[in-house]
């Protein structure tokens, strides 16, 4: 079977900051003639295939590359060098809670939430919004309020449930387990097993070794950019936790 | 995968709009109260200054709902990448449907308030002819030419913080730069070239041609206007493209 997802050398750089030139006025006083910017690599040569079902954690200090890789395999960064292979559909929304607008009440974030994800038409939004409702369990009269009248645990339930209920084909997080109660996470572990267990693929950014080791069969480890341990997950924690 | 990207992009659009608005109780009348204070003080203050421009209040209107739309909508896109920093990180789209979704959600707006002005410049002595329709694509030409602007504008803005500061600040000059609240005849000779190289003059000129003297556009106008806009939208693409795979790096 072909891996959906297959890195073959890939590096990617980030344009960075020469000097903290921020404004024409840095550039005109600091910057001489040189561009102000320079390239400042991320991710080093990472060779990498994700076969369908897999779930997978990805591991690393802070600044180790994890979200740019999630970011690249997304296509939202394009790799500078190597070849990248996506062969299923991607669900669009990455961080969660990125689309969220607290001006607006609950109800509307959940339909640009579910607008954003590509899961929200004419047919089926009554439908996704109760999956949602029920999903969050927020009542009606919260999901009336404005969002930013919401705690933090809310504003995470309405965030997760709005992309817990859709069926992904390929479904990354990026570190959000942490909040919510308790719960509210063994619900959103639940789901997540479910997800995998229909057939989609997980990949699973975390800093704590023991979700991944719950949620995940296979752990990549990365440290500075580059990929220094891929195999089972219970030794990619034993790699991680090693780290430091 | 298209339809849906078409979805999208009409949902942040309403969004835009539901924003806008969402927090005033007139919500929005107060768009349609900037126009409407302005020209009260133009009119008080102007009207006897200005007093050999034909139907001065109607020359003042005619220019000034188009001066707002155009420092509402570059206000906007100077900010836009800006603004939806967290998309941008974590959607796969086009980062050009968030300047496009700004314009149109600022386009509907200013064709909604278009509407009682427009019965408003009827009022002021506006004939109601088959020539008013000419308007229509002079506002298509108009916002091409002020998306070119915001885009270059919010392109660098990402890189350069003080872009916007400084685009604050060039704005208003513009305002009195531009022959808004005066007739551009009324410039002294020597100092038109400062009026002519100002590149709304000739939107405003065209947009006067239709509203205020009730002919069609001159041709002589249109093409400047085409030229104008062309240039600028080219100029806007090229930075646009050389500088959107920086943006995640940089906001």
């Amino acid at each position: 079977m072909d891996p959906v997802i297959k890195l073959n050398n890939v590096s990617v750089s980030y344009l960075q900051n020469r000097k903290g030139v921020h404004s024409i006025k840095d550039f005109v006083l600091k910057a001489s003639f040189i561009s102000p910017f320079k390239k400042h690599r991320v991710l080093h040569n990472i060779d990498l295939e994700i076969n369908k079902g897999d779930s997978v954690g990805i591991l690393g200090p802070n600044g180790s590359g994890k979200s740019t890789l999630m970011r690249t395999i997304a296509g939202i960064i394009k790799p500078d060098e190597g070849l990248l292979k996506v062969g299923v559909r991607v669900s669009p929304l990455l961080a969660l809670g990125a689309g969220i607008e607290l001006e607006l009440s609950g109800y509307e974030n959940m339909r640009i939430a579910l607008a954003l994800s590509g899961n929200y038409n004419k047919a089926t939004r009554k439908e996704m919004i109760q999956k949602v409702t029920d999903f969050a369990e927020l009542t009606n009269e919260q999901l009336m309020m404005p969002a930013k009248m919401y705690s933090t645990g809310m504003l995470a339930r309405l965030a997760f449930s709005s992309v817990m209920t859709c069926q992904p084909e390929l479904l990354m997080i990026d570190e959000v387990l942490a909040v919510g109660d308790k719960g509210f996470q063994i619900k959103c572990m639940n789901r997540i097993h479910e997800i995998i267990k229909n057939g989609a693929t997980l990949l699973f950014i975390s800093h704590s070794p023991n979700e991944v080791k719950e949620i995940c069969t296979r752990g990549i480890c990365l440290k500075e950019g580059k990929k220094i341990y891929d195999g089972s997950s219970d030794r990619a924690a034993n790699v991680y936790t090693k780290l430091f | 995968m298209q339809g849906k990207r078409r979805y999208i992009i009409l949902f942040l659009i309403y969004k835009n709009l539901q924003l806008k608005y969402k927090h005033s109780v007139l919500g929005f009348l107060w768009s349609l109260l900037h126009p409407f204070l302005y020209l009260l003080i133009f009119l008080a203050i102007f009207s006897a200054a200005f007093s050999t421009t034909e139907n001065y209040p109607l020359y003042v209107l005619s220019g000034l709902v188009f001066w707002i739309y155009f420092a509402g909508a570059t206000g906007q896109l100077c900010n836009v990448f800006i603004k939806n920093t967290h998309l941008i990180k974590s959607l796969n789209l086009p980062k050009i449907i968030y300047p496009l979704t700004e314009l149109g959600s600022e386009l509907v707006s200013f064709l909604l308030g278009l509407i009682p002005f427009m019965v408003l410049m009827c009022f002021l002595g506006m004939h109601i002819t088959f020539n008013l329709l000419y308007i229509i694509p002079v506002i298509l030409l108009f916002s091409i030419f002020l998306f070119s602007v915001g885009l270059i504008l919010g392109s660098l803005n990402v890189f350069f913080r003080d872009v916007g500061i400084l685009w604050n600040t060039i704005s208003p000059a513009l305002f009195y730069l531009s022959p808004i609240a005066y007739a551009s005849k009324l410039v002294p000779e020597r100092y038109k070239f400062i009026v002519k190289y100002n590149p709304l003059y000739h939107f405003l000129e065209l947009i006067r041609n239709v509203l205020w003297q009730n002919q069609p556009p001159d041709m002589h106008y249109v093409g400047r206007c085409i030229l104008i806009t062309s240039v600028t939208a080219l100029l806007a693409f090229l930075i646009y493209r050389k500088t959107r795979n920086g943006f995640i790096s940089n906001l």
